[in-house]
């Protein structure tokens, strides 16, 4: 447990060369209602090129952060600096640096076209659209908004709308983007394209991307890593093979047989002493099968596993290692931060 | 740089201008209209007073003035809360020359804009009611840019109010017709309101839409206080939304939260 949630966040790997570096940030709301911790204390890196994962319940800090980095918030203190540039020192510069797609706002004019939004935006970032314009058609070709380049935003489809609120930020051509859900409101097919056009764009052009998201299907295929964040604090950074490894090893399913007629336990009380022995669990039972479900917090606990179903005296149908994706890992990681295991400081 | 962004920001003021322009003009018609019941009405009931031609003259000048003062700050105080909350205001403020500057350039094209359209109006306002004006540009275009300015000072004020206060925006109309009350104090009971916004500005308009009077000829204390009025009111207003811009920035609110 303590390793998978190396709560200094201490990366393994720490990026050679960091672009993004965020160190002990904190954000406290006041208004006369209400005192809010949005961001406790928030380190992180991000290495030139690299795509990350900026994860985290609803109210976790995510935007926060990312609008603190971007100027739009006041940090109350701690360090941020965007291409060596320290941003709360010299906003005006590092602002150079970064565009962002933020969460829930139209970020576009809806009465200007899509062209005109991009020329807009890039134009108030000091990209010409004589020195631009090659790019913006490559972007309109990569985001497949090329029909729809004289379209007024209003009238698209709200695929098409988020794709031109990234067409707008990638325009700008800076080294880092934020882009706080992105696919947020797409149906499967767009959230797909829009992942495609993320890949391609990041194999292609090497920018340093933040992308928050509660799509994990979206975070697991795009990024090459994760910070997780809860309650305003970083809980995890670790590239997302390593950590669906860390849980994949410790995720059991394990199938009994319970046809009354072995003179053990009853189904309820398997149920009862399973679940309150290994806090990151769940069970199902159907009509003479019962469906144990774990992930253990250390390996070793697989004895424990063991002692357990022996004292049982159930017969074992199977016992396989469980599939484990990034949204069950991410799962785990949020259930044990709101208190699996009272680890909470 | 500095001039790309310029060039972005008045082709959008401009696209914004083609794209809203049924809304700019059935306003302007709403005014419009307004303005000739106004007139007409006075004229009627006024039939047997001897003033008449002044009160006329002094209605006429009072909405021009009063139609520059919507214009300096509605487009101001509305765009900006638009776009506050629709999240394009965020977008603006990302830009490394600073959301002040985006916001210069875009109320210099406003300005430029209102003030053809203004030319246009004071013509045909002109022509439906037969008052006699003089058209006296090179003195009218100075003195409108100062009841503008002025009238931006009000609107950064609003708008940084909003930015904070975000339902306050419906308080926008009380103002402009708070405004009327400005504009029609008589200075003969009180002196003072010759350095309130507004006042003068539409003191020396009238002086030279009415009686012909060119900009040098006036004294110089008038222009004096003009100015001085002029920078106050765009100085306090400035002041007063960068206040509100801080306060937005430490409490998040420059988007809609
Ligand atoms: N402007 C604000 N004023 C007051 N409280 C705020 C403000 N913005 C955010 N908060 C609060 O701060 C906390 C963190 O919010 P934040 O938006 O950063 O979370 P998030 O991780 O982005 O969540 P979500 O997944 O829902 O987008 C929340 O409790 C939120 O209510
Ligand atoms: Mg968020």
């Amino acid at each position: 447990m303590e390793r998978i949630l190396d709560r200094g966040a201490v990366r393994d790997n720490p990026a050679e060369e960091a672009f993004l570096i965020v160190e002990h940030l904190r954000k406290t709301f006041k208004d006369r209602k209400q005192v809010v911790e949005a961001v406790k204390d928030i380190s992180f890196s991000v290495g030139k090129g690299e795509m990350i994962g900026l994860l985290g319940p609803n109210g976790a800090g995510k935007t926060t952060t990312i609008k603190c980095v971007l100027g739009l918030v006041k940090a109350d203190s701690g360090r941020i600096e965007v291409g060596g540039v320290d941003c709360l020192r010299r906003p005006r510069e590092a602002a150079r640096y970064m565009a962002a797609v933020l969460e829930g706002a139209r970020n576009t004019y809806w009465r200007l076209t899509v062209w005109e939004n991009i020329v807009f935006f890039a134009g108030i970032h000091g990209i010409s659209k004589e020195r631009g314009k090659d790019y913006f058609e490559y972007l309109l070709e990569v985001l497949k908004l090329k029909e729809k380049r004289n379209v007024e935003v209003r009238n698209l489809s709200s695929g098409f709308k988020q794709k031109t609120a990234l067409a707008c930020a990638l325009a700008k051509m800076t080294p880092l983007v934020f882009l706080d859900e992105p696919t947020l409101g797409l149906d499967v097919e767009s959230s797909y394209e829009l992942r495609e056009a993320l890949k391609n764009l990041q194999a292609n052009e090497k920018r340093t991307i933040v992308v928050s998201s509660h799509d994990m299907r979206v975070i697991q295929d795009v990024c090459s890593r994760v910070v997780i964040v809860s309650r305003g604090r970083v809980v995890v950074d670790r590239s997302i093979p390593e950590l669906i490894g860390l849980f994949r090893s410790r995720s059991y399913k394990v199938v009994l047989t319970v046809n009354g007629a072995s003179g053990g336990w009853s189904v309820d009380d398997i149920r009862r002493k399973f679940e309150s022995l290994f806090p990151l669990s769940s069970s199902k039972a159907t009509k003479d099968t019962l469906e144990l479900s774990v992930t253990l917090r250390q390996p070793a606990e697989v004895y424990e596993l063991v002692d357990f179903l022996k004292t049982t005296g159930a017969s074992i149908e199977t016992i396989t290692q469980e599939e484990v994706d990034l949204e069950r890992a991410f799962l785990e990681i949020v259930r044990r931060e709101n208190g699996g295991c009272g680890t909470q400081s | 740089m500095w001039y790309t962004v310029l060039k972005a920001t008045w082709k959008q003021c401009y696209l914004h201008t083609v794209r809203y322009w049924f809304n700019m003009l059935s306003g302007v018609i709403t005014l419009y209209i307004i303005f000739l019941m106004l007139f007409m009405g006075t004229k009627a009931i006024g039939a047997g007073a001897f003033n008449l031609g002044e009160t006329l003259e002094g209605l006429f000048t009072g909405y021009v003035v009063w139609m520059i003062v919507l214009m300096g700050f509605q487009d101001l105080a509305w765009g900006i809360t638009n776009e506050a909350q629709t999240g394009t205001l965020e977008q603006l403020y990302l830009s490394p020359v600073g959301y002040k500057w985006i916001g210069v350039f875009m109320q210099s094209c406003n300005m430029l804009l209102n003030l053809v359209l203004m030319a246009v109006i004071v013509i045909l306002m002109a022509l439906m009611t037969g008052q006699s004006v003089h058209l006296d540009v090179v003195s009218l275009v100075p003195l409108f840019i100062a009841a503008y300015l002025q009238a931006n000072g009000l609107g950064f004020a609003l708008a940084g109010l909003a930015l904070i206060y975000k339902r306050i925006s419906a308080f926008f109309q009380v103002v402009q017709f708070a405004v009327i009350g400005l504009l029609v104090l008589p200075w003969n009971r009180f002196p003072w309101a010759k350095y309130l916004p507004f006042t003068m500005a539409r003191h020396l308009l009238q002086q030279v839409m009415m009686n012909g009077v060119r900009l040098w000829q006036f004294p110089l204390s008038h222009i004096g206080i003009l100015l001085l009025v002029t920078a106050v009111s765009l100085g306090l207003g400035l002041a007063l939304f960068s206040l509100a811009e801080t306060k937005a920035r430490a409490r998040g609110l420059l988007g809609q939260y």
